[in-house]
């Protein structure tokens, strides 16, 4: 180990990381620390090389062990100390604490492995700026198990993405030592991808230092990722307490660590340094006990709902479904230079396995990514292209893969702009067809909507056919917060409003996701019928079977805003016909009917009868006989309205 | 410097619970006239004026076109146009409108359910009655058989409804509600041939209660039961008393479904007890129960009014000595019962039939029998009646006399003949 002197300055970095890491651990065993944190003592000069060296311009993504990093960035103590103090003052407001932390391009995450995309999309949104800047991820060694990781070397590498991973190996995950779990070799891993890998030690801040520096620059000046193993040791527990680690091997690294070799050997200055240090943290502290916590109604105030306003009258349009979606991204890309299209298989000819993204890797070619088969890459890159201000659309290529991208969804999108405390928002949107009906079976039909909706802070939109898809994309492209987007497989090949039931009214609401309602030009609805997307198609189509065999006249309500029913509207018809039937694609059990049962029996004060038809509790078969079986169909759901309602 | 006038949404029919205004003939301010039109109703079926009472200025708190609820006030008028608040013009809260296109104008192809399809062929009802309809369902097709008896005969004379208005000064006139107005239609259909007649027959019920109250769970010490059981029996004899006059033959219903009357403050109904004839007693009773509590609670349908081929009505609780029934829409007779004479051990059963169809010969022939059967039920045996008897001084019961030695007859301190056990006379 060389241990050449470095420059004061760093030392006095070093050493503020650590004694405010210090005053955390004293802070919280005194009890005015809410919540853990996660030190980094005996890693500090990996926060100094690399997120100490990079520009105001670049961006860094950290983990839960993310002080340092922070430090070393923002340069921001004041603010992570109000920060874990739960303050107002705290850099995201006491919302996030010690592992959610997000100021001037630094963002840190609790989830392991999930902030990589995320970096790889926000540096892919610097490549398309052409600013000069890149990005930086720092992950654990423990994190070397994550998939996502995995998905976004080959992502990064495959398209020259300026990122930097700087994988801080500190020999243990948690509780457990890493023999345990990791398998072959570190370095060559990132090198199987063929990203050049570099290699240094936090016990050689001045080697360490130099050669980050120099890995900086490549990237930079390459526009090409990198990946750096730090070797490095915590000294203290993985949080607070606990730690089954062998004394006599953290005593052996203690005595190797710099800071505590500078002590010993520059004794008058350590001191001085750390009196000065102490001090200013001291005074920074009685200053930050005074702040006030944040007020609920800053973090939450329950939005006033919108009554819809006027209806209108809806008319056919002899165009399918998926023209008008194409014909609205090629506009769009066009027309607005932050759009980007990504997903698998979409580059033209073959356009994507739907031809959703037809002509668009024609039209706009830098803009246009086609994955690897990476749905967790696909969203994170897709997150981090949002937080970096574009407007992506992702696309999965079938509504079943839309689990691979989940955590993507829930633990990133949904939560920055509220854990971030409304500093960054994340206006992604991700498509995907569901449904069944063509025999793809088990893993190519089924209805997850259940799972998307009831997802904070994100909407979840059903097309249908029976207006223009383009209206609902022009709304969803205005949105400041993440949606999802149910598209339908059936639908895509049909016209907008090609059938219309005789005697009926069709009409919409001129809201930015517009309800449809489809009533009885004359008569009084005798049964409310609420379904969206494509089984909303199919129950338009059987409209009069329903009334001719059963004597019920129905009225059907679609909502397209699926996460946030129009339950007013419902109510209303509701009030005249006594009877409720939601019909859902998807099973029944936790689902989509429940959650609009729950909402109108909140809000209507009479009596009704309220049923659910739905698909069987069972993956969608492939043979058609079956599948027609337990997909609602035409015959099940007369059958069902028979049996529920007269 | 006063309120004239005050025009509220009356209540026209029990389904209209909202009106539309469909003219309002001055504005807000000006000057108007006794019996002036001043505000037109428009109802699910017709349309409704209101005239001023009195001349002075109105005010309207209102607008056309818009729905309103019943006893809303939608119009003023004052004795003075300063009264009038312009700064207000429609206070009044609106009722929200669905329909934003004007469903008068609808003439598109009616969508028939094949339930309404089946019932119109039954009732041989052509689908032209429903031009103008969206869509007709069974209800659709009931509601009109029952406001209209002439639709099945396609003839739509005098209903009440069309009967046209005078405005006198000396009268009051109060709006015939839809449900009377139904009524008057139903029982015009054979009434106003004026060929019904009516023929009365009593019945001595002397212990006629006997035997039946231990058969009863419920109706005790009533005759209704009895009446349906036996009566439905006998009209297998007389099939032109279970039929109705159709234009220029008789129909005989197949069937005997009697149908009883009620009335407790729902309106007048007509329930079926379908197959009565073929019920028991109790089953019939259960039937009148049923169909009560159904009444009652609102959940009537369609196959408990419909189909009726006999009616029974039952006034014995009114106190009457003698009524004449109407008969029914598509019936050729009714049978009404009077309260039983206590005194006299009798009530008076009443049957009004219609002429066209048959006489009263086989009228009193057919009442004749029916007393025979109803008066089989006294009890000949007299003990068992006795059984009942009870002594005036401690209710005991001759039944539960186990002294085993019977009761005295006696005159009560108020001078009332009554029975009084050994125990009580002998003062113990
Ligand atoms: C997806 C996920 N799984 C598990 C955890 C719980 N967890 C937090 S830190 C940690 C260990 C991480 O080890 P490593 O990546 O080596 O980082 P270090 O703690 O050593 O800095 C674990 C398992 C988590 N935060 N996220």
């Amino acid at each position: 180990m060389t241990n050449n002197p470095i420059h004061h300055r760093h030392i006095k970095t070093a050493l503020t990381i650590r004694l405010v890491e210090e005053k955390f651990l004293q802070l919280f065993s005194e009890g005015k620390l809410n919540g853990t944190v996660h030190t980094c003592v005996g890693q500090e000069f990996s926060a100094l090389a690399f997120a100490g060296q990079l520009k105001k311009k670049d961006f860094v993504f950290s983990n839960h062990r993310c002080h340092g990093h922070y430090i070393a960035f923002t340069d921001d103590v004041r603010g992570l100390l109000a920060e874990l103090l739960g303050k107002e003052t705290g850099t995201c407001g006491g919302i996030g604490s010690s592992q959610h932390l997000c100021n001037n391009n630094f963002f840190s995450n609790g989830i392991q492995g999930g902030i990589v995309p995320v970096a790889a999309g926000y540096a892919l949104g610097n490549k398309l700026k052409k600013n000069g800047a890149i990005g930086l991820v720092y992950i654990g060694d423990g994190t070397l198990g994550e998939g996502a990781l995995y998905e976004t070397m080959n992502i990064i590498s495959k398209w020259e993405i300026p990122l930097l991973i700087v994988c801080e190996n500190n020999f243990y995950a948690q509780s457990t030592a890493q023999q345990v779990n990791l398998a072959g070799d570190i370095e060559s891993r990132a090198a199987a991808f063929g990203i050049n890998t570099y290699k240094g030690y936090t016990s050689s801040p001045e080697e360490l230092l130099s050669k980050a520096e120099e890995v900086i620059s490549y990237v930079r000046d390459e526009c090409k990722p990198a990946f750096f193993l730090v070797e490095t040791y915590r000294l203290n527990p993985h949080s607070k307490g606990d730690d089954d680690r062998d004394p006599a091997e953290i005593e052996k690294f203690r005595n190797n660590d710099y800071l505590e070799i500078f002590q010993k050997t520059n004794p008058v200055y350590y001191n001085q340094y750390q009196t000065e240090i102490t001090n200013e943290i001291d005074v920074l502290l009685s200053d930050i006990f005074n702040d006030s916590d944040l007020a609920l109604d800053k973090y939450y105030s329950p939005k006033v709902p919108v009554e819809n306003a006027d209806w209108m009258a809806l008319d056919p349009i002899g165009k399918r479904q998926v023209e008008l979606l194409n014909t609205f991204f090629k506009d769009k890309m066009v027309a607005d230079e932050l759009t980007v299209f990504i997903g698998e298989d979409i580059l033209s000819p073959y356009g994507g396995a739907f031809k959703v993204a037809k002509d668009l890797s024609f039209i706009a070619p830098e803009r246009t990514f086609s994955t690897p088969i990476s749905e967790s890459a696909i969203m994170g890159i897709s997150n981090g292209l949002a937080l970096n201000g574009f407007k992506p659309f992702a696309e999965i290529m079938f509504g079943d893969f839309i689990t691979l991208a989940f955590d993507q969804i829930v633990n990133h999108a949904s939560k920055f702009y509220h854990m971030f405390n409304k500093k960054v928002s994340c206006p992604v949107v991700v498509r995907t067809p569901m449904g069944g009906r063509r025999g793809y079976g088990p893993t190519h039909s089924q209805t997850l909507d259940k799972f998307l909706i009831g997802i904070d802070n994100v909407k979840t939109v059903a097309l249908n056919t029976f207006f223009d898809p383009a209206v609902l994309y022009h709304s969803i492209s205005s949105e400041i917060h993440p949606v999802i987007v149910i598209e339908n497989k059936i639908d895509y090949g049909k016209k907008i409003l090609n059938h219309q039931s005789p005697n009926y009214y069709y009409e919409r609401t001129d809201d930015l996701y517009p309800v449809v309602r489809v009533r009885p030009i004359l008569s009084k609805p005798t049964l409310t019928i609420v379904s969206y997307g494509g089984m909303a198609d199919l129950i338009n189509t059987i409209l009069n079977d329903i009334f001719v065999e059963t004597d019920l006249k129905p009225e059907l309500i679609i909502p397209s805003l699926i996460s946030e029913m129009p339950v007013h509207l419902i109510a209303d018809s509701l009030e005249e016909s006594g009877k409720l039937l939601f019909v859902e694609e998807g099973s029944a059990s936790g689902g989509i009917g429940a959650e609009l049962a729950a909402q109108v029996a909140e809000y209507t004060d009479f009596k009704y009868v309220f049923r659910r038809i739905a698909a069987l509790p069972v993956p969608v078969p492939s043979v058609k006989s079956l599948e027609n079986l337990v997909i609602p169909d035409k015959n099940r759901i007369i059958q069902e309205i028979k049996y529920y309602f007269t | 410097m006063a309120l004239l006038q005050e025009i509220k949404v009356p209540l026209l029919s029990v389904n209209d619970t909202s009106l539309t205004i469909i003219d309002t003939p001055f504005t807000s301010g000006e000057k108007v006239d006794t019996g002036q039109v001043i505000v037109v109703f428009e109802t699910s079926k017709t349309s409704y004026e209101v005239t001023a009472e009195t001349p002075g200025y109105i005010q309207y708190l209102c607008s056309n076109g818009d729905d309103y609820e019943v006893n809303e006030v939608v119009v003023k008028i004052f004795s003075d146009s300063k009264d009038i608040d312009l700064s207000v013009e429609t206070p009044v809260k609106k009722i929200k409108k669905l329909a934003p296109i004007n469903t008068k104008e609808w003439s598109g192809e009616t969508q028939f359910s094949s339930g309404a399809k089946k019932l119109l062929e039954e009732n041989e009802l052509s689908s032209d009655l429903f031009k103008g309809y969206d869509f007709v369902s069974k209800e659709d097709v009931m509601a009109i058989m029952v406001s209209s008896p002439k639709t099945k005969k396609n003839k739509l004379a005098n209903s009440v409804s069309q009967m046209p208005k005078q405005t006198r000064l000396d009268i009051i006139d109060y709006k015939i509600s839809s449900g009377k107005k139904i009524e008057i239609d139903y029982l015009s259909d054979v009434q106003q041939a004026g060929l019904t007649s009516t023929v009365h027959i009593y019945v001595d019920t002397a212990f006629i209660f006997g035997h039946l109250n231990n058969a009863l769970k419920a109706l005790k010490n009533s005759i209704l039961p009895l009446v349906i059981y036996e009566s439905s029996r006998l009209l297998k004899k007389y099939p032109l008393l279970n039929a109705f006059y159709n234009s220029d033959s008789i129909s005989v219903y197949k069937d005997i479904n009697p149908g009883f009357a009620i009335d407790i403050g729902k309106g007048l109904k007509v329930l079926n007890v379908k197959n009565a004839g073929e019920l028991s007693i109790q089953h019939i009773e259960e039937k009148i129960l049923d169909l009560s509590g159904k009444y009652l609670d609102d959940k009537l349908e369609l196959e408990h009014l419909t189909d009726i081929t006999f009616t029974i009505t039952d006034l014995s609780a009114e106190g009457t000595f003698l009524f004449k029934p109407l008969v029914n829409f598509m019936n050729s007779s009714i049978l009404g019962i009077s309260s039983i004479d206590t005194k006299l051990n009798r009530c008076v059963l009443s049957m009004t039939f219609d002429h066209r169809i048959t006489e009263g010969k086989l009228v009193a022939g057919f009442l004749q029998e029916l007393k025979i059967r109803l008066e089989s039920y006294r009890s000949d045996n007299q003990s068992l009646m006795n059984q009942d008897v009870m002594c005036f001084k401690c209710r005991k019961k001759l039944k539960d006399d186990l002294a085993d030695v019977g009761f005295s007859k006696c005159i009560t301190p108020k001078g009332d003949e009554a029975y009084i056990c050994q125990s009580c006379f002998k003062g113990y």
